[in-house]
């Protein structure tokens, strides 16, 4: 028994250890195919979920890449404090659109997240009805009139009231404050993601159900649901900035969209930093990326086939 | 007794309808979901300065950063050898070809040739579905959370199981680590540690360890205690007994052990995502903020696939200790050779893989995930698109008539009525020792200001309950009763328990849409493996005798059911009860991602919303508490049945 054991543990070690002596001596791949890296540096960009972030921040990471050499990882993780926590902890050097309106403050104060200005995107959020409703009730895109139309948004889950689908959790929402101060007959219930809201707009438009929920431009699903942009909820228009301090009477206003970079990257000068701190487009060009990324092509694709298509654009975001 | 007890809780719960008819919507404490209470908003304020903190204070810097950086350094060695490549490289140190030639003969030398194919087959499908990546990070997770929880676990299991007292210390804890949500204890986690690896990491460990540590300290004590008395009245010492003795007899049962860490450490993959982990869990959580289904399917299969490579390649290795009958001299030799073959064979392919591109990157064109996920895609899609009637229908049924009900008793009357009514319930099935204990818990949950939304996801957990136990009772008793049956739901119930919440959660959403629903059925489908499995047990532990005396006493199956083996395997299923709520709410919370608000959407807005932060800590903790009030009401009551 004992040396039957002793044998196998023989064998394994071996094993082990000549795969461990092999894997340091023998020549590797690593060798023969190790590309140019630049004198750029490596960095990292924070990958946020959704699509059209995804084009951004393909594209900054294909010039890096491509016209800069840089050693650019991409990292999945949630927007907001997280990746404010990692720009902090060094693992994450890019946000290339952060919708939150200051919420970055803090780290900004302690010096670990530094401002890199805006990335030309302006967010538009807002309370939208599927588009359908829009052209039946032609009335019911003024805030004015939502009680009027209130018990057709009835659901099971909301207590006699209409159903008001709030936006995802790292999004600006005040749509508690909105039904409080409007007096609408409303529940809120938050929808917790972008999938739940995709999931209600799509299945009403699809089934002519009546669905009130917030939606956000730039968003690809204004390429999917046709008119849905004509389904606008107008309030009176907006007298905040700051989400903690907005009465709820009022719209959503504009969100020009901030990039972020971390100190280290803030402090390093290198062509990479000139790139992030340069670039800007507007949102026509993230949906055309964002459209092709969602119509099934990579997102290194996607982003290429703009890179390619406007080299003007570029040479302006690297200095050269 | 039972008559008597039966009645006052019927009569009980008559009283509560009642009052709470006539105190509806008074003192429910309800408060915006936005709005903080001073007590959580004092909460924020700590939180944000501990954060300001991490770089200055004395505990961080020696003592939670060296922690954290140690557990960075261990995973990411792991993860160069054979998931990314190094700083510097292009590929990781062993290429895919050499950690398939590895794995197989690993599993080969610690158990069989048929494991070691259905390893490597279930490898090479991982890298077939897209995900070699993915999974060679999740097993890098894997390994690094293993072996960290095994040093701690198995010396401190075997500590417990050589003493009373330190087991009767640890106890408390250990239960405590069962209830805990995964949910729940992230948030802290990367509050300390920040989101990354390392709190992926220790996350993992707090789930696991518990686990070790009781399999292990189990071993030692259930032990034949003839060989140790016999080793103890030779004069060794307590060192030898234990090294010479007590291990050697427990191997068995410690390496089951470290399969079941395993385990823990492989269903936590999915959820770890959500604080940094690398691995499969993020394909399968952006599939779930971008709705798609396919791409959630493809690497839930992955995480399936890689589940049961663990699970067998473990438990295989744990059996194989027990054969008796010593092998011929032959088939010892005929084994070596294979061994030492398959040896070399391995360290060819490691080789291989280092110095052929091909060897290394896993070829793309060796892909099938596109087509599973167009092909679930379109599956779902249908299924959407035909069933979405029939279970809106059913999901507005059990809305109207268990849901809306069940939370305008529970969270639509005053608190002091419903907290009254819970320690009078708690009276009447538990002990006063229990009930006084529920008394406190809740107190608790009211001082936090976070009642409402905790009665609000006591609802959705008590219904999801409700639904599981009426299928996974049925199910569990047929399978019971049926050998045939319980064969073929067997795989059906182990992918089930490892199959991760999260793939599911999105088909849920499209069938029930963004509702308390979903949050409900999803716990159901998650919950309903170990109810059946725990009901099945129960059924077949009942003495034959019996069941065999009411057969002969012309009883029919359905008296026998009823009046023997339910009856018998009473306590057995009123812990399956216990179980199942404790897995439903451990999922209903994660809920909170597709519309089911309570506590579950707390925990996830203050992980993204800095000014709530407080308030989603403060969320976690009464999702804890509810959990306990539970399970000790449960347990109690199951003792005293």
């Amino acid at each position: 028994m004992k040396s039957r054991n002793g044998r196998r543990s023989l064998v394994l070690a071996i094993t082990l250890a000549s795969a461990l002596v092999l894997s340091a001596c023998s020549k590797s791949v690593n060798d023969s195919t190790s590309a140019a890296s630049g004198e750029c540096g490596d960095y990292a960009i924070a990958m946020h979920a959704w699509n059209g972030y995804t084009a951004s921040a393909q594209v900054v990471a294909e010039v890096a890449k491509k016209e800069l050499g840089c050693n650019i990882t991409q990292t999945t993780l949630d927007e907001g404090p997280t990746t404010y926590d990692a720009m902090e902890a060094g693992t994450i050097d890019v946000v290339i659109e952060d919708w939150g309106g200051g919420r970055w403050k803090e780290w900004v104060d302690r010096g670990a997240v530094v401002e890199a200005g805006l990335n030309g995107n302006v967010g538009l959020i807002g309370m939208y009805v599927a588009p359908w409703m829009a052209e039946k009730y032609p009335d019911i895109t003024d805030s004015k009139n939502l009680n009027k139309y209130a018990s057709l948004f009835k659901t099971a889950d909301s207590g006699g009231k209409g159903a008001w689908y709030e936006g995802p959790p790292g999004y600006t929402t005040i749509g508690e404050k909105m039904v409080s101060a409007n007096k609408l007959n409303f529940k809120v219930i938050f929808s917790g993601s972008e999938a739940a809201l995709v999931d209600g707009f799509t299945k009403a438009e699809a089934n002519k159900t009546p669905f009130i929920g917030y939606a956000w431009q730039p968003w690809t699903l204004f390429a999917k649901i046709p008119n849905l942009e004509k389904g606008h909820v107008h309030f009176p228009a907006n007298d905040w900035s700051d989400a903690a301090e907005a009465s709820g009477l009022t719209d959503y206003p504009e969100t020009p969209l901030m990039k972020l970079i971390s100190k280290k990257l803030n402090d390093s000068n290198s062509s990479f930093a000139t790139l992030v701190k340069n670039f800007q487009w507007t949102n026509d060009d993230q949906n055309s990326v964002a459209a092709d990324i969602e119509g099934g092509m990579k997102p290194e694709e996607a982003a290429q086939k703009w890179i390619d298509a406007h080299p003007d654009q570029v040479k302006a975001w690297i200095g050269k | 007794m039972h008559l008597r007890k039966s009645h006052l809780l019927l009569g009980l719960i008559t009283i509560w309808i009642a009052l709470a008819k006539l105190l509806h919507g008074k003192n429910t404490l309800q408060i915006d979901t936005y709005e903080n209470t001073s007590f959580t908003s004092y909460v924020g304020k700590m939180a944000l300065e501990l954060r300001g903190n991490r770089t200055e204070s004395t505990a961080f810097i020696y003592f939670f950063n060296p922690i954290r950086t140690f557990i960075d350094g261990f995973v990411q060695t792991i993860r160069n050898l054979i998931a990314v490549p190094a700083a510097n490289s292009q590929i990781p140190t062993i290429g895919w070809f050499g950690v398939v030639g590895l794995i197989g003969f690993f599993v080969y030398a610690t158990s069989q040739w048929r494991t070691a194919i259905l390893s490597i087959a279930l490898l090479l499908g991982c890298g077939a579905l897209g995900m070699w990546q993915f999974t060679m990070d999740s097993i890098a997770m894997t390994l690094a959370s293993v072996i960290l929880s095994l040093a701690i676990g198995i010396p401190l299991g075997i500590w417990a199981g050589l003493s009373d007292r330190v087991l009767k210390f640890l106890t408390p804890f250990l239960d405590l680590a069962q209830i805990l949500p995964t949910l729940v204890y992230m948030a802290p986690i990367a509050l300390v540690f920040m989101i990354g690896a390392a709190s992926a990491t220790i996350a993992t460990m707090i789930y696991a360890i518990p686990i070790s540590i009781r399999i292990t300290s189990h071993a030692i004590r259930t032990l034949n205690q003839s060989p140790v008395e016999a080793s103890k009245s030779l004069g060794s010492t307590k060192k030898q007994t234990l090294t010479k003795v007590q291990l050697p007899m427990a191997k068995q049962m410690i390496v089951l052990g470290i399969n079941q860490t395993v385990m823990a450490a492989v269903s936590f993959v999915v959820i770890a995502a959500l604080i940094g982990a690398p691995g499969l869990g993020k394909p399968v959580v952006s599939a779930l903020i971008i709705r798609n289904v396919g791409q959630g399917f493809v690497a839930g299969f992955a995480v399936v696939f890689l589940a049961i490579l663990l699970d067998r390649s473990t438990s295989a290795a744990a059996k194989k200790q027990v054969s008796y009958i010593q092998p011929s001299e032959k088939t010892l030799r005929n084994r070596r050779i294979a061994k030492i073959s398959l040896g070399i064979g391995a360290l060819i392919s490691v080789y291989l893989s280092r110095t052929m591109l091909w060897a290394a990157v896993w070829p793309s064109e060796l892909s099938i995930a596109k087509q599973v996920e167009v092909f679930t895609n379109d599956a779902t899609n249908w299924a959407l698109k035909n069933l979405y009637f029939l279970t809106v229908g059913f999901k507005d049924f059990i809305s109207y008539s268990v849901l809306n009900p069940l939370e305008s008793l529970l969270a639509g009357s005053p608190w002091y009525l419903t907290v009254g009514m819970v320690v009078a319930v708690a009276l009447v099935i538990a002990e006063l020792r229990i009930a006084i204990l529920a008394f406190a818990l809740s107190m608790i949950i009211v001082l936090s200001g976070l009642w409402y939304e905790s009665m609000i996801t006591l609802t959705q957990t008590i219904v999801g309950t409700l639904l599981t136990m009426m299928v996974g009772i049925a199910l569990g008793i047929w399978t019971g009763r049926n050998d045939r049956l319980e064969k073929i739901l067997k795989p059906f119930l182990d992918a089930g328990q490892t199959l991760p919440a999260f793939v599911y959660l999105v088909p849920m959403l499209g069938l029930f849409g963004p509702t308390r629903f979903t949050a409900i059925a999803t716990g159901i489908v998650y919950s309903i493996p170990i109810v059946v499995k725990i009901v099945c047990e129960g059924i077949r532990a009942v003495p034959h005798s019996l069941v065999e005396a009411a057969t002969a006493s012309g009883s029919t199956t359905y008296q026998i059911i009823t009046k023997v083996q339910l009856p018998a395997a009473k306590r057995t299923i009123l812990l399956a009860v216990n179980q199942g709520l404790i897995y439903v709410l451990a999922v209903v919370v994660i809920g909170g991602f597709v519309g089911s608000g309570g506590l579950g959407y707390l925990v996830i807005v203050g992980n993204s919303k800095p000014e709530l932060q407080g308030k989603g800590l403060i969320a976690g903790l009464c999702i804890l508490l509810l959990g306990v009030i539970f399970d000790r009401i449960m347990q109690s009551s199951a003792r005293r049945s």
